[in-house]
Formats: C-alpha cells, structure tokens, sequence
C-alpha cells in the first residue's frame, strides 16, 4: 500500500465520520422529540388522574407552582405542518403514542445507518492498519538493503 | 419511503369507498329517495323489456355498470375531514392539503358516478388525480441537460448538514453514466473538510473537481470552474457551496455575488426530507432570496411522513428534480411523480 492510498483512505475515514456525525446529532434530534412526547403522554395522563384539576408545573431554575389546569381534556395538539387542532384529553395521548411509535421506526433506521457506516469505518480502519505497518516494515528493511549496497 | 403516509392514505381510501358504497346502497333501501341521488331503474320494469330488444353485454351493462349516482358533498364530508386531518398529521402543509380536498371535492361532488364496477377504483383514481396535481411534473434533468447549451451550470444550496456535498456526487455520478461529462466546483470553501469530502468523490466517481483552498472566495473557484468547462467543453459543471441558513444575511448576500459570477443555468435547493415542514419553509424562504428552480430532498428513505415530498412543489412553485434515498451514489432516483403516486397507493 503506498502513501497515496494511505491517503485516500484516511480521507474516506474523514468522510465516513463527518455522515457519522451528522445521522447521531439527526438520532440525538429524534430521540429529544420521543422523549418529550412520552413526557407529554405521562404528563396528560396524570392531569386526567389528578384529584381537583391541580398539578405542579415547573417554571424553571427548580421552582415550581401549584396551578389548576381549566380545561383538562382540552388539549390544543400540533398535529403536524404547523396546525394546532383541539383534541379530548384521551385522543391526544393516542395520536402522541402514535407518533412515538412512528419516531422509533426512523430512528431505527437511522440506527442501522450509523451502523453500517461504524462498520464500514472499521473496515477502513482495519486497512489502514495493516497500511501503516506494512509502510514501517518497509521502512526497517530499506537501510538494511542500502547497508548492503555499501558494502 | 413515505410508509407512514401510505398507510394513511390506503386508510382514508377505504373510509372514502365506504361513504360512497353507504350512498350508493341508500337509493336500493328507499326507492323513492329524491333529488340527492338518482336511483337505478326498478328492475321489473327494465328487465322484460331487455329481455325482447337487448344482447346479453347490454343487459349486463345496463344492470351492473350503468347505475349512477350523484355524490353529494354531506355524503363524503366526514370521510374528506378526516382525510383533511391524515394529510397534515402526515406533514402535509395547509395549502396544499386544502388544494387536494378541494380536487378530490371537485372529482366526486355532484358528478355523476357510475357503482356498478369498482367504487375503490373511482376513489383511487380520484386520489391519483389530486396527488398528481400537487406533486407538479417533476424536472427531467437529463432532458434539461440536453435542451441547452453547453456547459450547463447548476448552483446547489441548501442549509447546513443535509447532504448538499453528497448529493453533488451522487448527481454528478447520474450525469456521467448518462453519458455527460461533468465537472464539479468546490465552492464549498467554509466548512472544514468540505473541499477533501468533494475532493475524495470525484475522485470515486471519476468527476475532475475545480478547487482552492479553504477559506478562498468561493465566487472565484466557481468562476475558475466556469472557464475550465467553457475551454475543454465540459457539459454540465455542479457547484457544490457552503450550507448557510436563509437568515444570516452576510452569507446570503456572498450567494447573490456567486450567482453574479458564475450566472448559473438552474439554481437547485437541497434540503432533507425528514425535516418535513421545516424543509418546505426553508425552499420558500430561499426560494423568495436568492430564487430556486428545482429541490432535491435527501433521506427520503428515513422519511415516513412524506409531507415535504407532497408539499414542496405545490408550495413554492418549483419542481422537485431528485429523491436521495441512502449512502451509495446510487441512491438517488429522478423525482417522477407516477412512480410516487404509485406507492403512496399501493396495489391500486
């Protein structure tokens, strides 16, 4: 392997690691969005639970207020393209189900992306290795082989 | 690709057949319904009269296919609301779930319909009609390529991180097995890595690649890119640039002197198609400032919804020219709007 495919092949590992980047910031997107439907699913089901329409809502910097929620099963819901819809209490906890269910399927798929581009790195890595030691190698026998010339 | 809509659509396809076969089936109840829907002839009175005058194939149009109805708007509002509520929890932007109600409102209501054959063909071929409506004619780029005079000069911009440089490759890759020669300005001089990330393409590809080094005046590779071509005859030079966001006002304006400069034929926006939404805000938004006359959208294959696909060429008025679809250069399909159609309804 000469040093001009040693090369390239550090410039492919570049490459594949900049897509890796970016598909883990793309899942680390994805993952808040899940995370902060499921809290919204747990949050809507405790307010239908609660006892006097009263829950603790936090404001931030660890404070939070008692605060009696006026119209618990009306819920104004994002359903998507910026359209904000009126839902009960129950059909809004079903369609945010629904989109976590929906955000694990690209997730995985995402997965599998960064998976293969893992692997492929590796592979890569792998060559480079085996590049990097064949190029020291080289050069262990070059003085030898001049050494002998002289003489 | 899109199988969160496909779903959704095959869902609303049922629910709309079911309020049509409902309307169909109410004149066989009630005879003498009036005025809504225009019952079928009282078979005792057609029969014996087919039986003297008619051939068996007209009897059995007469009997199966010529049975008409007239849809009313009541019939069908339940089944087009929630049709209304699929498209936009699909992403689908406003407008043009609006324009698609209001074509498949236009196809069905007060029209004449025939029940006798399939009522799932009547809706499937009335939901084809309001997608392909939408979705524009697509823009055939090899077509484009050979229409007009050489080089053909294409500007890729785009917001950052959603694929610009690849999609460039990928591209450039398609123009070569069609047969064009192809050379790629790296005008992408502001993002570290950017020009080796191109630089390690083309050389994959086969594509001679125009570069400086980062932090150079990316109007000038492009320039230098132009003049290249231009002297060896190249057919179509790709100018990959820096992803910038339509609000910072000093890169938009560096991307209105690259345009001055090099004065390129198509101006194409790239952007994810798992954005959604936001990718069809964004086209707008760039579409207002320094003008777009196709998109691309990468990662249609992470995309369940589908919304930006549907809603971007309805909405800002430009073609939409490719889908990427996965990491090889050859995942990237020329966008056609039957071949979408087709999958967003299945077997139809």
């Amino acid at each position: 392997m000469d040093q001009r495919e040693l090369l390239t092949l550090e410039h492919y590992l570049k490459q594949y690691g900049q897509q890796a980047e970016i598909f883990a910031s793309q899942l680390e997107l994805m993952e808040n969005g899940r995370m902060e439907a499921l809290a919204a699913v747990e949050a809507l089901q405790g307010i239908s639970e609660a006892d006097d329409n009263t829950v603790l809502l936090q404001i931030g910097g660890g404070a939070s207020l008692r605060v009696r929620v006026l119209e618990p099963d009306k819920v104004l819901l994002n359903i998507g393209a910026e359209v904000i819809v009126e839902r009960t209490n129950k059909d809004a906890v079903e369609f945010l189900k629904d989109r976590v269910i929906e955000m694990e399927a690209s997730e995985k798929k995402v997965v599998e992306t960064l998976d293969r581009l893992r692997s492929q790195m590796n592979e890569i890595n792998k060559r480079l290795e085996q590049g990097y030691q064949q190029a020291v190698q080289a050069g262990r026998a070059a003085p030898a082989g001049s050494g002998d010339q002289d003489e | 690709m899109f199988g969160g809509l496909r779903d959704r659509l095959q869902a609303a396809r049922t629910r709309l057949s079911g309020s049509i076969q409902a309307a169909a089936a109410r004149p066989q109840e009630q005879p003498d319904a009036p005025a809504a829907s225009r019952p079928a002839a009282p078979e005792p009175q057609v029969v014996p009269q087919l039986r003297r005058t008619a051939t068996f194939a007209s009897k059995v149009k007469t009997f199966v296919i010529d049975r008409e109805l007239i849809i009313s708007e009541n019939e069908i509002a339940d089944a087009l609301s929630e049709l209304e509520i699929m498209l936009l929890e699909s992403d689908v932007a406003l407008p043009v779930t609006d324009a698609i109600i209001a074509r498949i409102k236009k196809d069905l209501v007060g029209k004449h319909r025939r029940i006798g054959q399939s009522v799932d063909s009547l809706v499937v071929q009335t939901l084809r009609s309001a997608l392909l409506e939408v979705l524009g004619k697509g823009f055939d780029l090899t077509s484009y390529i050979r229409d007009h005079g050489h080089p053909v000069k294409i500007l890729f911009t785009g917001v950052n991180g959603t694929g610009k440089t690849t999609t460039v490759a990928k591209i450039g890759d398609f123009l070569k097995k069609q047969g064009f020669s192809v050379l790629i300005g790296a005008g992408d001089t502001y993002r570290a890595g950017a020009i080796e990330q191109i630089e390690v393409h083309a050389a994959r590809i086969g594509i001679k690649i125009i570069q400086h080094q980062q932090g150079a005046d990316p109007s000038a590779v492009l320039f230098d890119s132009v003049q290249y071509a231009v002297s060896h005859k190249i057919d179509v030079i790709l100018a990959d640039t820096a992803g910038r966001f339509h609000t910072k006002a000093n890169l938009m304006s560096q991307l209105e002197k690259i345009r001055r400069v090099m004065k390129p034929d198509l101006v194409v926006y790239v952007d994810e198609a798992v954005a959604g939404n936001d990718a069809v805000v964004r086209a707008a938004e760039f579409d207002r400032t320094v003008g777009a006359d196709a998109v691309v959208l990468t990662k249609a294959d992470m995309d369940s919804r589908g919304g930006a696909a549907i809603s971007i060429a309805h909405t800002i008025g430009k073609p939409l020219m490719f889908l990427g679809t996965g990491q090889g250069y050859d995942d990237i399909v020329p966008f056609s709007p039957e071949a979408v159609v087709e999958e967003l309804l299945g077997d139809a």
